[in-house]
């Protein structure tokens, strides 16, 4: 029995081959890759990216983008950090709120939905393309990053916030255990709910959807707002794990969510993916990284690597669709 | 009836998150204790009289251009002291020169090398000297606040020796002098560069 190229069960599972066969590849080359203790660290690398991409997949089921992702990691995670570390004071009152781990978290989950929120409020509200508002959001967000940190990295925040980033529950870091919880959650949504099924219409056919009787506007707040906890979840998983919240935490991040999302299949123009395939094209992005570390491959060859693998996904994309 | 469990339960969980989130304190009794846990006057002198004064690291105002004109990048790194990022760093200098004005507490300096240059003898604010000097880390305290008083310390210490250092200065007399600068990669002029100073002496 031969199977062709074309056969839906390859042509659905591209990105899983595409993996193996970079797991293969870069094997054979480096000894070092296939140690379950780089694969550990892979996994816990990714693990950031993971969460960040599984919000930016339902953005892009959608039909949008979200390039203030980075920033909003990087102003989420100095306000963790902020509150952690020094929390408020009220001179007048003669106050002081000190934040608990949990607290300070969720204070930060917060923010990054009330950003993202704004990202599809704005975008809903004024008719404003999606990469126009969350680029004056990624602008914003980092400004006001530095202007509350100073440009200075806010250090030591305690061993139990270390654990989160750097720990490890039943022989698996914890921040892979987070990152799982995140796509499952994701999964749920877009498989069980009808929330989830809005969206891959929307995504579809926008006009479809909203003669159909979908509130397009609400979904896409919701979508929005999502994405931008999701990128304050990977806010807290890099501050935990250096221990420190850096001023320039996430910059480029959204670059790197949105090669997860494409390699894993989902397409540009919405309406087709899945959060599983972001998650491959996520390890694909971490395994790539590694490799190319392990190889001795200089930093700016990677960054060209990098590139044309994504440009490779879209073009295959494309190919698929118009084969279709 | 469910929409009613349904709001007791959420008002439960926002409660119960709540109350595991934050704590409240009087702001005076953690000012108390961080008083009373670290001696801020002492840490500043220590570093002021055994740190800045006998730094072997101050380099020469003039060495120090060479050297970036030279190579930037290097001279940031090894003369520079900064905390974050961005391309600005803080350099611990010394030269000599003539006292050519004074006003407002502001020195303008012939500086015998580098042109004119200004000291600021009144107005001695920020973290320049603690940041130039390299000798405070960040991670060695709890919290920022913590961290700028070290600033406000070392800063009162300066306020307090430089006017008995130049009690019999007058406009015409030559100095040699020491202190923080700030320094921007992008700066490709070193003129009237404004010195926080760390120690003025009569020559």
């Amino acid at each position: 029995m031969t199977i062709s190229l074309n056969h839906p069960l390859i042509k659905k599972s591209q990105s899983l081959i595409a993996l193996f066969l970079l797991c293969l590849f870069i094997s054979l080359l480096s000894d070092k890759f296939m140690t379950s203790a780089n694969l550990w660290n892979v996994l816990r690398q990714i693990s950031v990216n993971v969460c960040i991409s599984v919000g930016m997949t339902l953005v892009v089921l959608m039909a949008g983008i979200d390039l203030s992702v980075g920033s909003v990691l990087g102003f989420t995670a100095a306000v963790c950090a902020g509150l952690l570390k020094n929390g408020l004071a009220f001179e007048s009152m003669d106050l002081f709120v000190g934040f608990t781990v949990l607290g300070a978290i969720l204070v930060s989950v917060l923010i990054g939905l009330v950003l993202g929120l704004f990202n599809g409020w704005v975008i809903t509200k004024f008719s404003i393309p999606p990469f126009v508002a969350t680029l004056a959001m990624l602008t914003i967000a980092r400004g006001l990053t530095m202007l509350y940190t100073e440009g200075i990295p806010i250090s030591n925040l305690g061993t139990a916030f270390e654990f989160i980033g750097s720990g490890w529950m039943l022989g698996i870091p914890v921040p892979v255990w987070i990152s799982i919880f995140m796509v499952l959650i994701v999964v749920f949504l877009t498989k069980k709910t009808t929330f989830g099924r809005y969206i891959y219409a929307i995504g579809g056919n926008e006009k479809a959807a909203f003669l159909s009787g979908i509130n397009i506007n609400k979904i896409k707040l919701a979508v929005y707002g999502i994405a931008g906890m999701m990128a304050a979840v990977g806010g807290v998983l890099v501050t935990s794990r250096l221990n420190s919240a850096q001023p320039n935490a996430g910059t480029s991040y959204e670059l790197d969510s949105i090669a997860a999302v494409v390699i894993g299949g989902t397409s540009l123009s919405g309406g087709i993916g899945t959060v599983t395939g972001t998650v491959i094209g996520a390890v694909i992005i971490g395994v790539l990284n590694n490799g190319l570390v392990l190889l001795d491959v200089s930093p700016f060859w990677q960054q060209v690597v990098k590139g044309f693998v994504i440009l490779l996904a879209v073009i295959i994309d494309k190919m698929n669709q118009k084969n279709k | 009836m469910k929409k009613k469990y349904i709001y007791i339960l959420a008002f439960l969980i926002i409660a119960i998150l709540g109350y595991n989130s934050v704590y409240f304190k009087k702001l005076s009794d953690i000012k108390k204790t961080q008083k009373e846990s670290f001696d801020f006057k002492a840490f500043a002198d220590s570093i002021y009289y055994k740190g800045i004064l006998k730094s072997k690291k101050t380099i020469a105002l003039t060495d120090l251009i060479t050297s970036i004109k030279t190579n930037q990048e290097a001279a940031f790194t090894k003369h520079g002291n900064r905390l974050g990022i961005g391309n600005s760093a803080y350099f611990m200098i010394k030269s000599t020169g003539k006292i050519i004005d004074i006003k407002d507490g502001i020195y303008t300096i012939a500086d015998e090398k580098n042109g004119v240059v200004f000291i600021d003898t009144k107005y001695i604010f920020g973290n320049d000297l603690r940041d130039a000097s390299g000798l405070v880390k960040l991670t060695d305290f709890k919290t920022n606040a913590q961290f700028n008083k070290v600033s406000e310390s070392l800063n009162e210490i300066v306020r307090n020796e430089i006017p008995k250092q130049t009690k019999n200065v007058k406009i015409g007399d030559s100095i040699s002098f020491s202190g923080a600068i700030k320094l921007n990669k992008k700066q490709t002029l070193f003129t009237d560069l404004l010195i926080i100073p760390s120690q003025i002496k009569l020559q």
